[in-house]
């Protein structure tokens, strides 16, 4: 999935742009928090990449911040622990054969105007995500949604799929007040015309509750006065568009408290006084690949040559450049998920076994076309630092990158008409769980932009673990899912490179700050 | 018409050589040609003036100017002043095959524009209208997000919306001396159009024209570097001003990267610009005028 | 690169228009000039945009969701990309003419509720820069042009050559990170700080719509908000001022009805301002009236760096995610305005000089 094109060179100052400014929504003046006492305003500085507040369509970053604070979910995830999702509206139990999930309602909810959540509300929610086509509808593709009575509903597959309970904490599944929705044109098919609705006010139960929006410049979010969880301590909270290199400013000097997107360098030297930098891990992946086939991969298409860069690339000098907190995973799955690898000896820096490896492939010195995205940021990583710093690696045992820098929107078409050479590339997670990284075995949607098809000799290698995760129980599942990712590093073609920081620098007065990967910040558990 | 009305005898030369309109006599244009000198010896002798291999990233990473690299390092440990100075290599050519390109397309078809008239002049000068009409940061944006970012692209967009200027100046140029006894002279003694224009026309239209261009060369510098600041021109890790200027932009507290190659930027331009200035002001004061608002 | 200005209009027209027209014929001939003009700015943008290789659904969709073909088609068949291009164009320009610019599929917003957003924010700027640029530029270059040669025309000249010179995205960069970052004398970006709410919505002009709504610390910040980019703007377009004033004097000055007012004994000023200033106003107009179109497309760069949440940065959002409605939104709106302004400027001139109005 790609989340978001921070548009690094200028995003910073010109995504910012919004921000302070324009239009920004009637809301009443927020004037900066006074302190950390209960009431007052919470600021916190972002760059957006909003394009709407509908759950069911928002599957960017700015968006999923705002579905997990203003909607509640099946499911949900506390604090940093990722390896297990709680209930939230409902408790799960799956059937023996893994492949139906009930969902029973967990006591009482309620919307901000003060109706109980309902299992229709639950069932039209997962159905017009479903039926509307947008980019979340993916989440619960092959999922038969069934409400059995007043208080249970049931999720059924064809296979079984047990991380389905991770998917439903997907900020994109939140539950909408199905009245209000419906009023307002909402459907649970490509007619639905609730967009609007939902982008000038929420119809969920969350904590917050959507005052006013405006998707280039300023979200401003007030209590749900019928919350039924505990009371958060911010009145009001003011989420701004603002360049990180203001948002740098902001914290400094107290006008916002928390700062989102301030790149690895910047947070150099800010911890300390009157600021915090709390450096977490994103839930980023960001990896190479060379196209499998030898139409499109050339020489690269060589494992010997794949193997010689896995050794090639200098990973500290790569984490040194995307600062503290990232991490080099050992394979694609993030580290703090279930199923992850932490190190593999197959992705290390070894020039001389790099240089061996290479003399054993047939390349020969030729440029590799190298693709990236070059107004690209990922949590405020430039990728285009990342795309030198390897070819800069590579050029030391001899082999050639021919940089290809493309706007996103180019970036993207090419990537995906899966006929690139070579690419740098990330993957955010679309839930918290080793299956969402299946996309990266052969045949599936990474594997494919590299050419790596099931029926290729390598291909047909990984099959059977990728069958064997699959089938996995609870207990063997992340064993599976290990194996697998150490044999995607032996014969794949991709490259998993690091997963860059998720730093938050915020003032002293506020605490209980915890990034998250999924959804960036509960707003509502901060201090 | 101001053109028209002109003194008989003056179209013989454009350019004044020698006494006080020289351009040679004036102190910043002399300046400037220094300056320009010494740019053009850098991008020469760039290999050897430059401490280190401007893609090597060895330093530490944002090294504040001053021990090994005279200009610190940037975000990838690269010696910055060796990229500035290879950077020369880069900005300053481009820019004049930029220019001479404007030139020649704008000046042909300016010049047949303003020659045959007709419905040529009105297809060359309204598609020229049209050009100039669209905003042409804007139009070389999308050429080169669409084309993706090179060098070539760049150029390719900048040039295609940067010749209409040229058209305008020639083909005005070339209608003010298309009436004069010597053309219509050489026209009855038999000479073709294309004769015409070559023999009688073109020796008294190029001065303003190269003059013009002269003083476009800084433009074209400014313009090239920009696309690059937004990443729409050269293609990393090429050393090239624009993007180094961007990448001090992601870099606040390293300020010397920036800072350094937007010198670098403003001196050459400045430059050019004294130069084609003083080169203008030898211009007689009709043809002075026509080029003026052009080039500013 | 330097926006062509017409210094003698009559130059251009001479061309094109041989007969003799009545001040009627002249304008409606403006007019359909600059409706065809208009015409092919989104010929011209449609083309460009749909020459590109890239799909606009890959910088809309996600991931997993541009791999599947249902979405992806029913994506297709919402943007109306299904339909030949000449039909899509044929679509557009209806849609046009009812003043519907499109949809953006990355702000999923109505293009000319974008723009109408924008628009007023560079207009804003640009108003603020003309103003200065104007007092700062004329008076400059016509004292450069009165002590021609002289130390002070020599200053003048050294200082308008640099300020054109300068490139503007370093020099924002320069002062954002001096006025703003080290000595934080002024805000640095956006138009209002983010504590404050917009006034409602009159002229689009913070300070103006402030000022009716007796807002005057609104006035102040926004106020505030200006000086920084509208600096670097004024530099450079104060230095073309100076230079093409101090040129267009200088032409004046050498006209021999300047001479003959000299010989008749009238005082320096009366020459100054009633013959010279006068003389040269026209040319001075018409640049001044290019300065104000550059500045809305060309503070692309400055906008930038200063957050400023104008067409230039729309203009550039859209250019990078291949946005085809808000692309050609900005192309007409910049095409309009600048039109707009060459019609105006040439119907001045017209009116002014009777050499253009009767061919």
């Amino acid at each position: 999935m790609h989340r978001t094109l921070r548009h690094s060179l200028v995003v910073p100052l010109l995504a910012a742009s919004a921000a302070l400014a324009l239009a920004a929504c009637g809301s009443s003046g927020s004037a900066p928090a006074a302190s950390s006492a209960s009431g007052g305003t919470l600021v916190v500085d972002s760059t957006f990449d909003l394009k709407t507040a509908d759950p069911a369509r928002s599957y960017e970053f700015t968006g999923e911040l705002l579905g997990h604070n203003v909607y509640e979910h099946a499911t949900t995830f506390e604090g940093t622990d990722l390896t297990k999702p709680v209930p939230e509206l409902t408790t799960f139990a799956f059937s023996p054969d893994n492949r139906t999930l009930t969902l029973t309602l967990n006591g009482e909810h309620k919307f901000a105007d003060g109706t109980p959540v309902t299992v229709d509300d639950i069932v039209f929610s997962y159905q017009r995500v479903q039926g509307i086509t947008g980019s979340p509808s993916f989440l619960l593709d092959g999922v038969t949604v069934a409400k059995v009575d007043e208080k249970s509903l049931t999720l059924t597959t064809t296979a079984p799929n047990l991380a389905l309970p991770a998917v439903l904490a997907n900020p994109s599944l939140g539950i909408v007040e199905k009245s209000l929705v419906v009023a307002h044109g909402g459907t649970t098919g490509t007619d639905d015309a609730a967009e609007a609705y939902l982008n000038t006010a929420s119809a969920g139960s969350a904590a917050y509750q959507i005052d006013t929006l405006d998707v280039s410049s300023k979200i401003v979010l007030k209590r749900n006065p019928n919350y039924v969880g505990t009371a958060p301590t911010w009145d009001k909270i003011v989420i701004e568009n603002v360049a990180p290199a203001t948002q740098k400013l902001n914290v400094q000097s107290g006008t916002a408290q928390i700062a989102l997107d301030i790149s690895p360098d910047g947070t150099k030297g800010v911890d300390g006084g009157s600021t915090t930098v709390i450096n977490g891990i994103s839930g980023f992946t960001v990896y190479t690949f060379f196209a499998a086939d030898a139409e499109h991969g050339k020489a690269a298409s060589d494992p010997n040559f794949v193997a010689a860069v896995r050794h090639a690339i200098d990973y500290s000098k790569l984490l040194d450049i995307a600062g503290k907190g990232s991490v080099q995973p050992g394979g694609v799955v993030p580290v703090q998920f279930p199923g992850a690898l932490t190190s593999d000896p197959t992705n290390s820096y070894d020039v001389a076994k790099a240089k061996e490896l290479l003399a054993r492939s047939t390349y020969a010195g030729e440029p590799i076309s190298y693709l990236y995205a070059s107004d690209v940021t990922v949590q405020g990583l430039r990728l285009e630092l990342i795309a030198q710093s390897i070819q800069a690696d590579l050029k030391a045992v001899g082999i050639t990158l021919q940089l290809d820098p493309q706007p996103a929107a180019t970036y993207y078409s090419t990537l995906r008409s899966n006929t690139v050479q070579a690419a740098l590339s990330y993957w955010g997670p679309d839930f918290p769980d080793a299956s969402n990284y299946l996309a990266f075995t052969p045949g599936q949607g990474v594997a494919k932009r590299a050419n790596w098809t099931a029926d290729s000799a390598t291909g047909q290698q990984v099959a059977p673990l990728v069958a064997a995760a699959q089938a996995a129980s609870a207990d063997t599942r992340n064993a599976a899912y290990q194996d697998l990712q150490r044999t995607l590093n032996e014969v794949g073609p991709i490259v998993p490179l690091l997963q860059p920081a998720q730093s938050v620098v915020t003032t002293t007065t506020v605490s209980d700050v915890v990034p998250s990967p999924l959804w960036l910040l509960d707003l509502a558990s901060i201090h | 018409m101001s053109d028209v009305l002109e003194r008989p005898g003056r179209w013989t030369r454009r350019l004044a050589p020698r006494g006080e309109r020289s351009p040679w006599r004036q102190p910043l244009a002399v300046l400037g040609a220094v300056v320009l000198v010494v740019w053009l010896l850098v991008a020469a002798l760039a290999p050897l003036l430059a401490p280190f291999d401007p893609l090597e990233q060895s330093g530490d990473r944002l090294a504040a100017p001053g021990g090994a690299h005279l200009l610190g390092t940037d975000s990838l440990g690269r010696d910055v002043l060796s990229r500035v100075v290879f950077g020369s290599r880069l900005s300053i050519p481009v820019a004049v095959a930029l220019v001479v390109g404007c030139l020649v397309v704008g000046a042909v078809l300016g010049a047949l524009a303003g020659y045959l008239g007709g419905w040529v002049d009105e297809v060359v000068m309204r598609v020229a209208d049209m050009v100039l009409a669209f905003p042409t940061i804007i139009l070389a944006m999308v050429v080169a997000a669409a084309l993706g970012p090179s060098l070539v692209n760049a150029v390719i967009a900048i040039l295609l919306v940067n010749w209409p200027q040229y058209a305008r100046v020639t083909r005005s140029l070339v209608l003010g001396a298309k009436t004069r006894e010597y053309v219509v002279a050489g026209r009855l003694l038999g000479a073709g159009p294309w004769t015409s224009l070559r023999r009688d026309i073109l020796p008294n239209v190029a001065a303003p024209v190269l003059v013009l261009a002269t003083l476009d060369v800084g433009s074209a510098i400014l313009v090239l570097s920009g696309l690059s600041f937004l990443g729409l021109g050269t293609v990393p890790p090429t050393p090239e001003w624009g993007s180094m200027v961007a990448d001090g932009v992601q870099q606040f507290d390293a300020w010397w990267i920036g800072t350094s190659a937007g010198l670098a930027i403003l001196s050459v331009v400045a430059a050019v610009n004294f130069v084609g200035d003083a080169l203008r002001d030898a211009l007689d004061p009709h043809t002075r005028s026509t080029v003026a608002g052009r080039a500013l | 690169m330097s926006n062509d200005v017409s210094t003698r209009p009559a130059d251009d027209l001479r061309g094109s228009r041989r007969r003799a027209h009545p001040l009627v014929g002249y304008v409606m001939a403006r007019l359909g000039i600059s409706v065809l003009l208009l015409w092919g700015i989104t010929v011209v943008t449609f083309v460009l945009t749909n020459l590109v290789p890239a799909d606009p659904l890959a910088a809309v969709l996600g991931d997993q969701a541009a791999a599947d073909p249902q979405i992806v088609a029913e994506y297709r068949r919402q943007m109306g990309l299904d339909d030949p291009l000449p039909l899509q164009y044929w679509h557009y320009l209806v849609r046009l003419l009812h003043g519907d610019l499109g949809t953006s599929p990355q702000t999923r917003h109505p293009v000319a509720v974008d723009l109408a957003g924008a628009f007023p924010a560079t207009a804003e700027l640009a108003t603020a820069v003309l103003v200065v640029s104007v007092l700062l530029g004329v008076g400059l270059g016509l004292l450069a042009a009165l002590r021609h040669r002289r130390f002070t025309d020599q200053v003048i000249r050294v200082v308008s050559l640099l300020g054109v010179s300068t490139p503007m995205f370093w020099l924002s960069l320069v002062v954002f990170y001096v006025f703003f970052f080290r000595l934080r004398w002024l805000p640095g970006s956006g138009r209002l700080d983010a504590t404050l709410t917009p006034p409602p919505h009159v002229t689009g002009f913070y300070t103006i719509d402030g000022a009716l709504a007796g807002q005057w610390s609104i006035v102040a910040n926004a106020s505030l908000h200006l000086v920084l980019p509208a600096l670097v703007l004024t530099l450079y377009i104060a230095g073309l001022l100076v230079r093409f004033t101090r040129s267009a004097v200088l032409d004046v000055l050498a006209e021999p009805y300047v001479t003959a007012a000299r010989a008749r004994g009238l005082a320096p000023r009366q020459v100054t301002f009633g013959y010279v200033l006068r003389g040269a106003l026209l040319p001075i107009l018409t640049m001044v009236g290019l300065a104000f179109g550059s500045l809305l497309s060309g503070a692309v760069l400055t906008e930038q760096i200063f957050a400023w949440n104008g067409l230039g940065q729309y203009a550039y959002l859209a250019a990078t995610k291949l946005d085809l409605p808000a692309i050609m939104g900005v192309g007409i709106v910049v095409g309009v305005t600048y039109i707009t302004i060459n019609f105006l400027v040439d119907l001045v001139t017209g009116l002014v000089d009777p050499r253009v109005r009767l061919g």
